[in-house]
C-alpha cells in the first residue's frame, strides 16, 4: 500500500542553519501518527515542507505517492492543514472562511454551503457563523481552524499543536473528534507538546530532535524500548547506608532512608529484595509505576543521553 | 472543472475584498476625478487653447481615466497581497490546489475589475461636463485591460518585496505618480520644454496614456502601434515575473 506520507533523506537549511538533517520516515494510510520533539526540533518545518509552505533542496517528499513539488496540486488536494497559528482572512466571517476554503478546493458554492453548515454545527460554531473571526474566543478560533481544514474532506489531516492553549474540556472533545475521524479512515498526523495527548491518541510515534529523527516506533514499543517500570520500596525502618551490592544497580535512597527507588531492569528487584532480606530489613509496601511516553520522550531528548535506536 | 471553481473563488474573494470597503476603494478616485475635471478642465482649461484640435477638458479625460486605472489596479493587488502576507492568511491560499499561475491571474483580475469600476466611474463623472464619441473602442479595451493587468502585477511584485505598509505608498509617491504626471495626463508632449522632451520617450506611462487617448479621441503623441507593442511587452514581462516569484515562493515560502 502506498504510504500516506513518505519522506526520504529530507535536508532543509534556513540560511546556514540545518533545520532538517536527512529526515526519513513514512506514515501509513490510516495511521494516527504523533510527531514529537522539543521546541525548534524541526516539527513545523517538516509540516511546512509536506504542505508546500517551505522550500527544500535535498530529499524526496511524497503524499500518497505524489511528489509534493512536481505534483503539488494533487498533494495539496489530499491534505488538510491545521496550522499552529491562526491565519484567517481578516475580512471574512466564520462562515465565509469555510465557504471560500471549500471554493479553493473545488467545491461549487451550493455544496460548500452545505458542507460549511455541517461543520459549523459539528464544531458548535453555528451561532457565530456571521461573526468576524476576531470576535471569536480562542477555543472557537481553534475549532474553526480544524473545520476549515476539513472542508474538502482531506485524506490526511495534519495538525500542528492543535490543543495548545485549549482548555481541558475542549481538548477532550477534540480528542474524541480526532479519534472518530481516524476510525472513519482519515490518516492523522499530529504534532503536540502534550505527550499524554500523543500517548492517548497515536498508534505510531516519531521523535525528532535537532533536525534528526531519533525514534520511530509504534507507541507501546517506543515506551517499552525507552523506559522501564519505576519501582519504589517502602521500608519499615530506615536504612542509613545503601548495601554495597546495591550501589552498582542505580538504586537511590530517599525519604531519610525509608524509600528505595530504582528502574526495573536486568532483574534488579530480586537482587534488591535479597540484599534487604540479608540485612534484616522488612518491606512495608511496593509501588510500581508503569512507564509513560513522557518518560521515553524525556530520555530520548535529554542532551547527555546518547541513542542507539534503529529508525 | 474543479480547478476553475477554485480560480473563480479566488477572483470572487478579490472582488469581494474591495467591494466590501467601497468607501475606501471606489468613492475616493471618483470624487477626486470630479475635482480634477472641475479645477483643471473647467477653470484652468478655458485659458488653454485646443490641444491636437480638442478642447483641453476633452484632452484631459483619457489621461485621468488612465491615471485611475493605474492607481486602482496597483492599490488593489498591492494591498490585498501585502495584507495577506502580514496577516499570514496567504498560507491559507498557498496550501490549496490552485496553480501558481491561477493564483496570480485571479489576483490580477481582482485588480482589473477594480480599475474598470473606477475608470467607468471617472468616465461617468466626465459626462456631466463634456460628451464626445469614443473613436476606437477596441483600442480603449486593449489599453485599459493590459495597463491594468500590468499595474496589478506591479502591485503584487511590490507587495512581495515590501516589509512594511509604508513601502507600498513609497512606490506610489516616488515612482508611479511622478511617471504618470510626466507621462502626459495633463499635457501633450508638445507642451514640454524641448530640453527635456527626449526624457518622455523613456517613460512607459507616456505610451499607456497616449494609447488610451488614441482609443478615446483618435489622437496621440506617438504612433498607436508603438504604444500597443510597448504595453504588450511590459505586460508579458511583469506578468511572467509575478508568476515566477510565486513559483519560487519568493517571500511566500520559508
Amino acid at each position: 500500500m502506498t504510504p500516506a506520507v513518505s519522506i526520504h533523506s529530507l535536508t532543509k537549511f534556513y540560511r546556514k542553519f540545518k533545520a532538517l538533517d536527512q529526515v526519513s520516515f513514512e506514515v501509513e494510510e490510516g495511521d494516527f501518527f504523533g510527531f514529537l520533539g522539543p521546541n525548534g526540533a524541526g516539527k513545523t518545518t517538516t509540516i511546512n515542507v509536506v504542505t508546500g509552505l517551505a522550500n527544500y533542496k535535498e530529499g524526496d517528499v511524497r503524499i500518497f505517492g505524489y511528489n509534493v513539488r512536481s505534483d503539488y496540486r494533487k498533494t495539496r488536494a489530499l491534505i488538510g492543514l491545521v496550522p499552529q497559528e491562526f491565519n484567517f482572512d481578516p475580512f471574512l466571517s466564520a462562515e465565509q472562511i469555510l465557504l471560500f476554503e471549500g471554493g479553493y478546493f473545488g467545491y461549487p458554492w451550493r455544496e460548500a454551503k452545505k458542507r460549511a453548515q455541517e461543520l459549523l454545527e459539528s464544531f458548535d460554531l453555528a451561532e457565530k457563523r456571521k461573526e468576524g473571526y476576531k470576535r471569536l474566543s480562542g477555543g472557537m478560533k481553534r475549532r474553526l481552524l480544524i473545520a476549515r481544514a476539513l472542508m474538502h474532506r482531506p485524506k490526511i489531516l495534519i495538525l500542528d499543536e492543535p490543543t495548545a492553549g485549549v482548555d481541558l474540556e475542549l481538548r477532550h472533545r477534540l480528542w474524541d473528534f480526532l479519534r472518530r475521524l481516524n476510525r472513519d479512515g482519515t490518516t492523522v498526523f499530529l504534532t503536540t507538546h502534550y505527550i499524554e495527548e500523543a500517548e492517548k491518541l497515536c498508534n505510531r510515534i516519531g521523535v525528532i530532535h535537532e533536525g534528526k529523527i531519533i525514534a520511530l516506533d509504534p507507541t507501546d514499543v517506543l515506551i517499552r524500548k525507552m523506559a522501564r517500570d519505576r519501582v519504589e520500596l517502602f521500608l519499615k525502618k530506615p536504612l542509613y547506608e545503601l548495601p554495597r551490592e546495591l550501589v552498582s544497580l542505580d538504586v537511590a535512597l530517599r525519604d531519610s532512608g525509608r524509600k528505595l527507588q530504582f528502574e526495573e531492569k536486568e532483574e534488579v528487584v530480586p537482587r534488591v529484595l535479597k540484599a534487604l532480606h540479608e540485612k534484616g530489613y522488612e518491606i512495608e509496601h511496593i509501588d510500581v509505576r508503569r512507564p509513560t511516553l513522557e518518560d521515553a520522550f524525556l530520555k530520548l531528548t535529554k542532551k547527555e543521553v546518547h541513542f542507539d535506536i534503529d529508525t | 472543472m474543479k480547478s476553475l471553481v477554485g480560480f473563480r473563488t479566488l477572483v470572487w474573494r478579490e472582488i469581494y475584498r474591495f467591494v466590501s470597503v467601497f468607501t475606501q476603494t471606489i468613492f475616493p478616485p471618483v470624487v477626486s476625478s470630479f475635482l480634477y475635471i472641475f479645477i483643471f478642465g473647467l477653470s484652468l482649461g478655458e485659458r488653454i487653447e485646443t490641444v491636437h484640435g480638442f478642447p483641453y477638458l476633452v484632452f484631459l479625460i483619457p489621461g485621468l481615466v488612465m491615471m485611475y486605472v493605474i492607481e486602482g489596479s496597483y492599490s488593489n493587488t498591492s494591498s490585498s497581497l501585502f495584507i495577506s502576507r502580514w496577516a499570514n492568511n496567504i498560507e491559507e491560499l498557498l496550501v490549496t490546489p490552485l496553480s501558481y499561475f491561477e493564483m496570480v491571474l485571479a489576483v490580477l483580475i481582482g485588480g482589473l475589475v477594480r480599475s474598470l469600476v473606477t475608470a467607468t466611474g471617472v468616465f461617468l463623472v466626465s459626462l456631466f461636463f463634456v460628451r464626445f464619441p469614443i473613436a476606437h473602442p477596441l483600442a480603449v479595451v486593449y489599453f485599459v485591460v493590459l495597463v491594468s493587468l500590468s499595474f496589478s502585477s506591479v502591485g503584487m511584485i511590490v507587495a512581495l518585496f515590501a516589509e512594511e505598509f509604508e513601502h507600498l505608498s513609497i512606490c506610489t509617491t516616488f515612482v508611479i505618480t511622478p511617471l504618470i504626471f510626466f507621462g502626459g495626463v495633463f499635457h501633450s508632449i508638445e507642451m514640454v520644454p524641448s530640453a527635456i522632451k527626449w526624457l518622455t520617450v523613456f517613460n512607459p506611462m507616456f505610451y499607456m496614456i497616449n494609447g488610451l487617448r488614441y482609443g478615446m479621441l483618435g489622437i496621440a503623441d506617438t504612433p498607436v502601434f508603438l504604444s500597443g507593442a510597448i504595453v504588450f511587452v511590459i505586460f508579458i514581462a511583469l506578468f511572467s515575473l509575478t508568476v515566477y516569484l510565486f513559483r519560487i515562493g519568493f517571500k511566500l515560502r520559508k
